[in-house]
């Protein structure tokens, strides 16, 4: 992924030059700005600034953009509280999932995420360090994009806009200044296997978006584009296509199973006509054994992928899972590793409108040091870890909404 | 270890706790002997033989479990992902692993033929081992604490083909019968396993308070059935605390929808139907570590994390819960109005009007370590607590 550019949409207001000076010291490098007359000056100037100017209308090669949500926990209709999945659990718009299917589909291009602000009077500075962060801790920017008042705030000077301004410019400095970060490999238990278009695009994207959000690391596997080596270290695999999987990635998925990888589908996968009784009970679910591994088939030929993701958490167990968060709201991670495994980064992400107080995070896996980094810091901060089998637990003090942890062995 | 009680004994005082019937009513509410012991830690070199003295000192484990299918009901209230502060949940809230591992290993001795854990846990029918292993807990060192042992989920049908229908014996302040998993019929000695804290809405939960969870949240939760259960509970029992709606018409209706709509006149009074449709044998309130101010880290004010190193066990859930209540430092006989009802009915008070058994520490004998040499106390914190104003509003550790 290329993670050179920090874009930002010019406000429609901005046709003053002056107002490049809110530029000055931060990662903001490319600026999208209307091809209108009233601009000229402020693109002739942002040009002679050094600063890659571009049309919002027609973006470069190399660039992918991507529609996006604005990230955070969905308030319902009235902003009086959180909106619920079927379970309870708040609601979160994310573009993680979008940002990195995007990076799988197209791995030479840099990948934006254009999800402007609400349409509502105010949006909190925290939630555009939320956005902002969303989308660079998976690797993709988000092109900075202002509500009116902001924009107005900010060319009037207002204190408050500043402030807001201020936090948003740290977090893209943040992600300007670790570069290598989208270089380290995400880590996985599962491989979620799809084409993701046509009649398979929206199970597949939503499959990865509520995945993400049961707290699944996962891989993404495009269908007719898997190595060989595509499923090794995952522990399970779905295969979520509705068309049946073509005899070689059949061969692969069963020779995975035999292996003792759990394979969770559906009856028309493609697989062998007969498989063995169900072993266990699941109430969506037949689950067979065969070799050493598990297939678990769908019993609904429908499948609704909000179980799905949440039914695979628990097929695949708990037990398993990467990190795990306490005190953390609404949540979101990204763990990866350098090839040496030596030195991970785990990209932590508090959806809520503020960061937690006492957040505790279990990480798969030993390290010796940890330590944070956060919007606004210069220098990562140590973090007191606490050695567990096979994990150890990391206790964050009052942070925002996004921290990186970075771990060493 | 030496047997304090005859079997007559035994099986009298068992009975007694279990009858609450009008006759019982119109004799003195029964007594029991409580064992108390301190245990500092949770390391099983102090826990299992305290346990085990315990258990020896009410009669044996042996004479209750033996050949028996045991269900013991755990305490594990709130979501398993949050802490006070970074502290882990069974420091604070949640019953110890340790406790129930501790525990599940004796009957096992005993001779247990199987034990089930049981509980409801928060807005999920997933499997309690999965829910636990989100605690950071290890399923498999509980599972392997003896043979036979399983979990179930108890807030939805679970394994079961239907639910079980339990009748209140005397009636019931509330419901006169509930529908619940059927691992709580399908047992022959029920156990209440529960940690020893004070709670917002009912004043203390005890081994008592611990049985609110028996109730299907696919029946008395929020998004239960109207007309049946649904198929998968989802969040809290707001209809048990608030009376604003009746279970799935498929269960008993409450008794009286005039009554209060109050939680703190409901709740106790609902765990008292619940403990008499479903009577405990045997009550273990762990109070090792836990927590002041409330009952878990939802609760809003001051809550601090104690390690009282206390465990008690009972045959009678009433008696059990007095002793534990002196303990920490709270008068049993207290009613609405005193510490720690101070806006609610106590529980304690409204068992024993049922006929449970007996609050009145005179009444009860204690056995091991003496109440004055162990009480921690509850009381003297929640005084000065609620002398200061709270805390400012937000996010919680």
């Amino acid at each position: 992924m290329r993670v050179e550019w920090t874009p930002m949409r010019w406000p429609a207001g901005w046709t003053d030059p002056a107002t490049l000076s809110l530029l000055n010291g931060t990662a903001i490098n490319y600026l999208l700005i209307d091809a209108k007359p009233e601009f000229e000056e402020v693109r002739s100037q942002a040009r002679q600034q050094g600063l890659r100017v571009g049309d919002p209308a027609e973006l470069p090669a190399g660039i992918r953009a991507i529609k996006g949500e604005w990230a955070g926990v969905r308030m319902q209709r009235g902003g009086d509280g959180a909106s619920a999945g079927p379970t309870g659990v708040a609601w979160v718009d994310s573009n993680g999932w979008a940002v990195r299917l995007a990076a799988a589909m197209h791995p030479s291009d840099a990948i934006w995420v254009m999800a402007p602000p609400p349409d509502k009077s105010v949006n909190s500075g925290d939630s555009y360090l939320v956005t902002f962060c969303d989308s660079a801790a998976h690797g993709g920017r988000w092109v900075i994009a202002l509500d009116e008042a902001l924009a107005a705030g900010l060319a009037a000077g207002k204190a408050a806009s500043l402030a807001c301004w201020k936090r948003l410019c740290a977090a893209a400095g943040l992600f300007a200044a670790h570069q290598d970060w989208p270089d380290l490999a995400a880590l996985s238990t599962l491989g979620v296997i799809s084409d993701f278009a046509g009649e398979h695009e929206f199970f597949g994207g939503e499959l990865l978006n509520l995945l993400a959000r049961a707290g699944q690391h996962y891989r993404i596997l495009i269908k007719d584009k898997m190595p060989l080596s595509a499923l090794s270290g995952l522990r399970a695999a779905i295969y979520a296509d509705a068309a049946p999987a073509a005899p070689a990635l059949r061969d692969q998925l069963l020779a995975f199973v035999q292996a003792g990888g759990l394979l969770i589908t559906h009856p028309k996968w493609g697989g062998p006509a007969t498989l063995p009784a169900a072993a266990e009970d699941h109430p969506r679910f037949m689950l067979h054994t065969a070799g050493k591994g598990r297939i678990a088939l769908a019993k609904d030929p429908d499948p609704d992928p909000y179980l799905w993701a949440n039914d695979a958490a628990v097929l695949i167990s708990h037990r398993y899972d990467l990190v795990r968060f306490w005190n953390g709201g609404a949540t979101g991670s990204l763990y990866t590793v350098s090839p040496d495994r030596k030195r991970a980064v785990v990209h932590l992400l508090f959806y809520a409108d503020r960061g937690p107080d006492a957040a505790s995070i279990r990480v798969t896996g030993q390290y010796r040091t940890a330590q944070i980094w956060s919007a606004g810091e210069a220098a990562a901060q140590s973090v007191k870890m606490i050695s567990q089998k096979d994990a150890v637990e990391v206790h964050l003090p009052q942070v925002s909404q996004y921290v990186a942890l970075e771990l060493e062995a | 270890m030496q047997c304090r009680h005859t079997r007559r004994q035994w099986l009298t005082t068992a009975a007694g706790a279990l009858t609450g019937t009008w006759l019982a009513r119109a004799a003195p509410a029964p007594t029991a002997p409580v064992a108390v012991s301190r245990c500092r830690t949770y390391d099983p070199a102090e826990l299992v033989p305290a346990l085990q003295t315990m258990f020896d000192q009410l009669g044996g484990l042996g004479r209750l479990v033996k050949g028996k299918t045991v269900a013991i009901k755990i305490n594990l209230t709130g979501a398993p992902t949050y802490r006070i502060g970074h502290l882990p949940l069974e420091d604070t809230h949640y019953t110890n692993q340790h406790v129930i591992a501790a525990t599940v290993h004796l009957m096992g001795k005993a001779g247990a033929r199987r034990i089930h854990l049981l509980e409801s846990p928060w807005s999920t029918a997933d499997p309690v081992e999965e829910y636990i292993l989100q605690a950071n807990w290890e399923p498999r060192e509980i599972l392997g604490a003896a043979q036979n042992v399983e979990f179930e989920n108890t807030n939805y049908l679970g394994r079961g083909k239907k639910y079980s229908r339990m009748k209140v014996p005397f009636g019931g302040y509330i419901y006169p019968a509930f529908d619940l998993n059927h691992s709580y019929e399908d047992c022959d000695v029920f156990v209440s396993l529960a940690k020893m804290k004070e709670h917002a809405t009912a004043g203390i939960t005890l081994s008592m308070k611990n049985c609110f969870g028996l109730t299907p949240a696919t029946i008395y939760g929020t998004g239960a059935g109207i007309d049946e259960p649904s198929v998968a509970p989802k969040g809290g029992r707001g209809m048990v605390h608030g009376g604003d709606r009746q279970p799935s018409k498929s269960a008993p209706a409450e008794k009286d929808p005039s009554t209060p709509r109050i939680d703190t006149y409901r709740v106790p009074r609902t765990v008292v139907d619940l403990i008499s449709a479903r009577p405990i044998h045997l009550a273990i309130v762990e109070g090792v570590k836990t927590m002041t101010g409330g009952e878990g880290p939802w609760v809003f004010g001051d809550l601090q994390p104690v390690a009282p190193g206390v465990i008690v066990a009972g045959l009678n859930p009433v008696t059990t819960d007095a002793v534990s209540m002196a303990l920490m430092g709270f008068d049993p006989m207290a009613d609405r109005g005193t510490p720690p009802f101070e806006r609610c009915d106590s529980t304690l008070k409204l068992a024993e009007d049922a006929g449970v058994g007996t609050r009145d520490l005179k009444r009860i004998e204690v056995i091991g370590t003496p109440i004055s040499q162990a009480v921690f106390d509850f009381a003297g914190m929640r005084k000065r607590r609620r002398s200061i104003p709270p805390p400012p509003v937000g996010i919680r550790g």
